[in-house]
């Protein structure tokens, strides 16, 4: 038995777990479960970035967020509240309550922006420019820090700036987005005629399945060659560059993927909460997600995953629990303090730790499989 | 011989102070040439030019017929230059086998490493590399636990993975102990003639173990250039070094 059988079988467990919630958990927990699975989601991004590539993205909740808005967009004109507008094509409520007296109900013309929404009729095209837009934006960014070589601090200080300025702009934009308030009241996804309902179990396997599959795929991402020339980049760019690897190319690649990943989480989320908002941007959130990757294990995918799924279901216990109703914040601050004092690779580090002393003791040998085990990639510090 | 290394009048002008002043010099393949020099006599800074991490303002350099002057670090090293630095640089957080590994990815792209595991014969050098080096027993060991020293070698294991025609190697044997300083100059033997190298050194010992031919830089000017006997007698070089002293 290696090491590796331990974390196959780890996996296996995590995902049959994900997939056998609906067994026990009645629709209001699971619709619940369904959206920390989301946030599981960006924790797998969080990990990519900042674990392996050693680019810490304090803005992930941009590409979250434009993920979000650009299916939500979509489920609003879907909602039958903007059937009801008085026009024969859908047109979003909201934009109707600022509309200057007498202009024409329909997305042409309701005001200078309004013929934005008009492709997004098609659940299909928001859908789409869900990853594309966040996937563009992310390649873009990543070129030009990474052609620049900014790097570290101030890769988390340009992505935090950016995150505010667009959260700023949508709220400033209220006459197409609906500022503060976000989109609300939104219809439901459609695949092929069926609809997914929130509270459906359909929803919850939505969510599970996906996630299911991008932490599998992101797992085997690293597990290529590429990635680990991304790790190497991570721990050395400029050792990297001298042997040839063109470094930005790299970070770039990953930042974008990264990106994708933010951005399909928050379409996900999108169908699970019903709506979208600015919220989605704001610097807490972001910094939140930081903090579920690092509480987890930033070096390990599912660690991060399981991080932010674990974060979110205490909070959501203690902070209903009488008696814990004020202090809550308290209490996940302690956690957080805790962790990062005591295990600095997440609680990932010490279930690797685990395994170890697990592998060791089923093979007899604990020399020969500690050697076995550093075969494998190590995670950063 | 075909030549390896063409520098023709290459300067880098830093506000006005010349690092490096119309240097030229002619490397042959396979020979090893040892850059000696005092400090801020800009051999470092040569290296930089060569490899491309300092931007030319005049000269030109060639590697055999391949025009290299100023262009990208990573273009430099595909057209097969490598480099030591002065401060080993590995991947620490990897194990001594990955550290190899990542260099035995012929293909420098993305989309053409989104493959899984390495090719058969990435895995022998690797094995061979590692042998040669030493390393062998550290393979499974994470980098940032070797000794400095191992590090060193590593750094160099890593230049013979990516068998580049062209090594730059800057001090490699900084802070190293006398012992260590012995295998690195049966290391560096060993690459001689499969490789063109071009050694920063000061530890004149060290030199006269590995050297053929030296160029002495001074004010980052080339001073002189010969055998070590040559080098040895030579009173330019002794004024400019020591004072009147001959080099020891």
């Amino acid at each position: 038995m290696t090491k590796r059988h331990v974390e196959i079988a780890v996996y296996a467990i995590f995902i049959a777990a994900i997939m056998l919630a609906p067994l026990v958990l009645e629709p209001f927990w699971l619709n619940r479960i369904a959206k920390y699975l989301v946030y599981g989601m960006l924790g797998i991004a969080v990990a990519l970035s900042w674990g392996y590539a050693g680019v810490l993205n304090l803005g992930q909740g941009l590409f979250f967020g434009a993920g979000a808005y650009m299916l939500a967009m979509s489920l609003k004109l879907a909602s039958p509240t903007s059937l009801q507008q008085g026009s024969d094509t859908p047109v979003p409520d909201f934009m109707l309550w600022n509309a200057e007296p007498g202009s024409k109900t329909d997305l042409c013309c309701i005001n200078k922006a309004s013929f934005l929404w008009i492709p997004f009729q098609n659940q299909w095209f928001g859908v789409a420019m869900g990853i594309l837009l966040p996937v563009c934006i992310a390649a873009v960014i990543g070129i030009i820090l990474f052609r620049k070589r900014i790097a570290g601090v101030f890769i988390s200080i340009i992505t935090l700036a950016l995150v505010l300025l667009v959260r700023l702009l949508i709220i400033d934009a209220q006459p197409v987005t609906n500022g503060f308030n976000g989109l609300t009241d939104l219809g439901w996804f459609k695949l092929f005629d069926f609809e997914f309902d929130p509270y459906l179990v359909q929803t919850y396997y939505l969510v599970a399945g996906s996630l299911a599959v991008v932490l599998v795929a992101a797992r085997l991402l690293i597990e290529t060659r590429a990635g680990l020339i991304l790790q190497a980049i991570r721990d050395d760019p400029n050792r990297a560059r001298y042997l040839g690897f063109d470094v930005p190319r790299f970070q770039t690649f990953f930042f974008t993927v990264s990106a994708g990943i933010a951005s399909f989480a928050g379409m996900l989320y999108v169908i699970a909460a019903e709506f979208a908002s600015p919220t989605f941007m704001d610097l807490s959130f972001s910094i939140s997600m930081v903090v579920w990757a690092a509480v987890g294990g930033r070096a390990s995918i599912l660690g991060a995953c399981i991080g932010a799924i674990l974060i979110n279901t205490i909070t959501a216990s203690v902070s209903e629990t009488k008696g814990f109703a004020e202090t809550w914040k308290a209490i996940i601050g302690l956690i957080f303090v805790l962790v990062v004092l005591y295990l600095p690779r997440g609680l990932a580090g010490f279930a690797h730790d685990i395994a170890d002393w697990f592998v060791a003791r089923v093979n007899g040998s604990p020399h020969r499989a500690a050697a076995r085990e550093a075969d494998g990639v190590q995670p950063a510090e | 011989m075909p030549v390896a290394l063409t520098v023709d009048g290459l300067s880098v002008d830093f506000d006005g102070f010349k690092a490096v002043n119309t240097v030229s010099m002619i490397v042959d393949q396979g020979e090893l040439r040892v850059l000696l020099g005092a400090n801020g006599a800009g051999k470092t800074t040569l290296m930089d030019l060569i490899s491309g991490k300092t931007k030319s303002t005049a000269g030109r350099v060639f590697l055999y017929d391949t025009d290299i002057t100023n262009k990208e670090e990573h273009e430099i090293a595909r057209s097969g230059i490598g480099r030591k630095f002065q401060i080993p640089s590995v991947f620490k957080d990897l194990t001594v086998r990955r550290n190899l590994e990542v260099v035995s990815c012929r293909n420098t792209g993305v989309l053409s490493n989104l493959g899984f595991g390495f090719s058969h014969e990435g895995e022998e050098r690797v094995d061979e590399v590692l042998e040669l080096i030493g390393l062998t027993g550290q393979a499974a060991m994470v980098a940032a636990n070797l000794s400095h020293g191992q590090t060193q070698w590593l750094e160099l294991g890593m230049l013979m993975m990516q068998n580049a025609k062209l090594l730059l190697l800057d001090e490699p044997t900084a802070g190293m102990t006398q012992a260590e300083t012995l295998k690195t100059s049966k290391i560096i033997n060993a690459l001689k003639g499969k490789h063109t190298l071009l050694v920063v050194e000061h530890d004149m010992a060290f030199v006269r173990e590995i050297a053929e031919r030296i160029t002495v830089m001074h004010l980052g000017q080339v001073l002189a250039e010969g055998n070590v006997a040559q080098i040895e007698q030579n009173p330019k070089v002794r004024e400019a070094y020591l004072g009147s002293r001959a080099i020891s």
